[in-house]
């Protein structure tokens, strides 16, 4: 039961996270600052959020209803 | 230089041959020769999705989409990758369940058990040939352009196309679907050393990531942020990427076959997180070369800038086996689709199972000379002709995902004609015979957000 509850929190993130990506959060038109080890704005913001989402999906296959079959 | 390549070239087609002869398997039967036995683990599992998923569109074309467009390449690729490889974990997982239950052989015929519509699956069919062809088609002609622009006096374009139809052609017919993965394997690990060499010696050239980006802040400002200097990294360009690109595993029969005859739930968790990271490692450093082309070749054409990041600018031994990684990675994903097309078309054949694999790999044969013929004909824009190749089968989409989690989906007749009239009016859109834009919004966005509400429209009132 906990697991589905982790899985729907995966799901969720995820959704948000995509959400988020297309926000001038992680896209703010013709903006490249501030920059994170000299990488502009979106490019180190696009890393994280890329990693984040492997990270989900790593988590997700650890809680992932069907993870046994 | 070309001897150097010819002796790498000749050491990788020997391994091609010998991986080839090693998977040979006496049995031609579907399960065997098209499916690999249908008992694929994580590790091969892993390879033979990456190099089938990296092509020559993300080694060739994305370097030169940073050095055009800019940082926002990285959000186009490798943030619809990550959501994609999410999505296998949730959408892989029913497709597995379900296709498994009974025998597949393709997303064809799938759809057309899963229907009971022999149309259905002939839709799935047409509507992969007609995006797969040209997608195979622009990787050959990527490498074949490269490796004309950087031997001229050698052989001309059309020969360095032939040849690697030629070489595609022998060894997945002789050892099917087990010697595509067996050779993915070594395509998979040249294409990343590749990748790395030149991405490393670019990254190297600046001193640093801090003084590369400052170096590409002086030159054109615009590369730094989104949309780009043309423009093109709009929400709905990326947005309908995304989707695009999301959707590939189960769109892209090369690619749903992959997942299918994965032996457990288990490998393909593995292999998904794999995905996610090794897509990492490979598109990071294509944006490595992609500045240091928009600082020191901003002004070059498309294939001077490849030419000589990839070859003038390495050492003879780095070149060769840039070019051997190159040739590689179109070789992986255009051998796993033409297969791919081979296996759709024997999923919908009904007959004696050891003459429908003839049949299966005479059609590979002819599938191969039209994307050569193809090849030949088309134009040099990689990634936007990629785009367009998912795009277009992105349309099939709601079909499919009805066909996956909608236990009655033979109840929805009107699906497959409609999906084959919105795949025809996207072609009329890409020729210009209608506009490719209504209200703003473009048209392969709109064709598959009426084609996701008439399917979501259809299971409701069915369901009533």
């Amino acid at each position: 039961m906990a697991n589905e509850r982790y899985w729907t929190f995966c799901k969720i993130a995820v959704g948000i996270l995509i959400i988020l990506t297309f926000t001038p959060l992680v896209m703010p038109v013709g903006v490249h600052k501030p920059s994170f080890a000299g990488m502009p704005y979106s490019f180190w913001v696009g890393i994280l959020d890329a990693l984040l989402l492997v990270g989900l999906t790593w988590i997700g296959t650890k809680v992932h209803p069907g993870r046994k079959e | 230089m070309l001897q150097t390549l010819a002796i790498i070239g000749l050491l990788y087609v020997g391994i091609l041959v010998f991986l080839a002869y090693s998977a040979r398997t006496d049995t031609k039967n579907s399960t065997q020769y098209l499916m690999a036995g249908s008992n694929l683990g994580a590790v091969l599992g892993f390879f033979t999705f990456a190099a089938t998923l990296f092509s020559t569109f993300t080694l060739l074309g994305m370097p030169d989409f940073f050095r055009v467009h800019g940082i926002g390449a990285w959000i186009f690729l490798m943030f619809s990758d990550a959501i994609m490889v999410f999505g296998l974990i949730y959408v892989g997982y029913n497709l597995r369940k379900k296709a498994r239950k009974s025998t597949y052989y393709g997303m064809a015929g799938f759809l057309e058990s899963n229907y009971k519509s022999r149309f259905a699956g002939i839709v799935a069919f047409i509507g992969v040939s007609i995006f797969l062809i040209p997608y195979i088609a622009i990787q050959i002609r990527g490498v074949a352009i490269f490796l004309h622009a950087t031997f001229p006096e050698s052989l001309p374009m059309w020969a360095w196309a032939t040849i690697m139809v030629f070489v595609m052609l022998v060894y997945s017919e002789v050892g099917g679907l087990k010697a595509i993965m067996y050779s993915d394997v070594l395509q998979g690990i040249l294409l990343l050393i590749a990748i790395w060499i030149v991405g490393y010696n670019c990254l190297h050239h600046f001193g640093g990531v801090k003084a590369m980006f400052a170096e590409v802040e002086k030159v054109n400002e615009a590369l730094l942020s989104v949309p780009g200097p043309k423009g093109l990294f709009d929400f709905q360009f990326l947005f309908g990427s995304m989707i695009a690109i999301m959707l590939l595993p189960y769109t892209q029969p090369q690619i749903s076959t992959r997942l299918v005859i994965l032996k457990n739930v288990k490998a393909l968790h593995r292999m998904a997180v794999g995905i996610g990271f090794f897509a990492i490692l490979v598109i990071l450093p294509t944006a490595f070369m992609g500045m240091y082309g928009a600082v020191v070749y901003p002004d070059a054409t498309t294939a001077e800038f490849l030419n000589l990041t990839f070859v003038t600018d390495q050492t003879n031994f780095v070149g060769a086996v840039v070019m051997i990684g190159l040739i590689a990675a179109a070789i992986s994903t255009s051998d796993s689709q033409m297969f791919a097309l081979g296996g759709e078309l024997r999923s919908i054949l009904k007959g004696e199972d050891k003459k429908m694999v003839f049949y299966a790999r005479i059609s590979i044969f002819f599938f191969a000379v039209f994307a050569l013929i193809f090849a030949l004909m088309s134009s040099d824009d990689l990634v936007l002709l990629a785009r367009t190749s998912f795009a277009g089968t992105s349309l099939l989409a709601p079909m499919i995902f009805a066909g996956i989690f909608y236990d009655k989906s033979d109840e929805l007749k009107f699906i497959p004609l409609t999906t084959l009239i919105t795949i025809l009016v996207f072609i009329a859109s890409l020729f210009g015979w209608i506009p490719d834009k209504i209200f703003m919004i473009r048209m392969d966005i709109l064709l598959l957000a009426f084609l996701s509400v008439f399917t979501l429209v259809q299971i409701l009132l069915k369901r009533k």
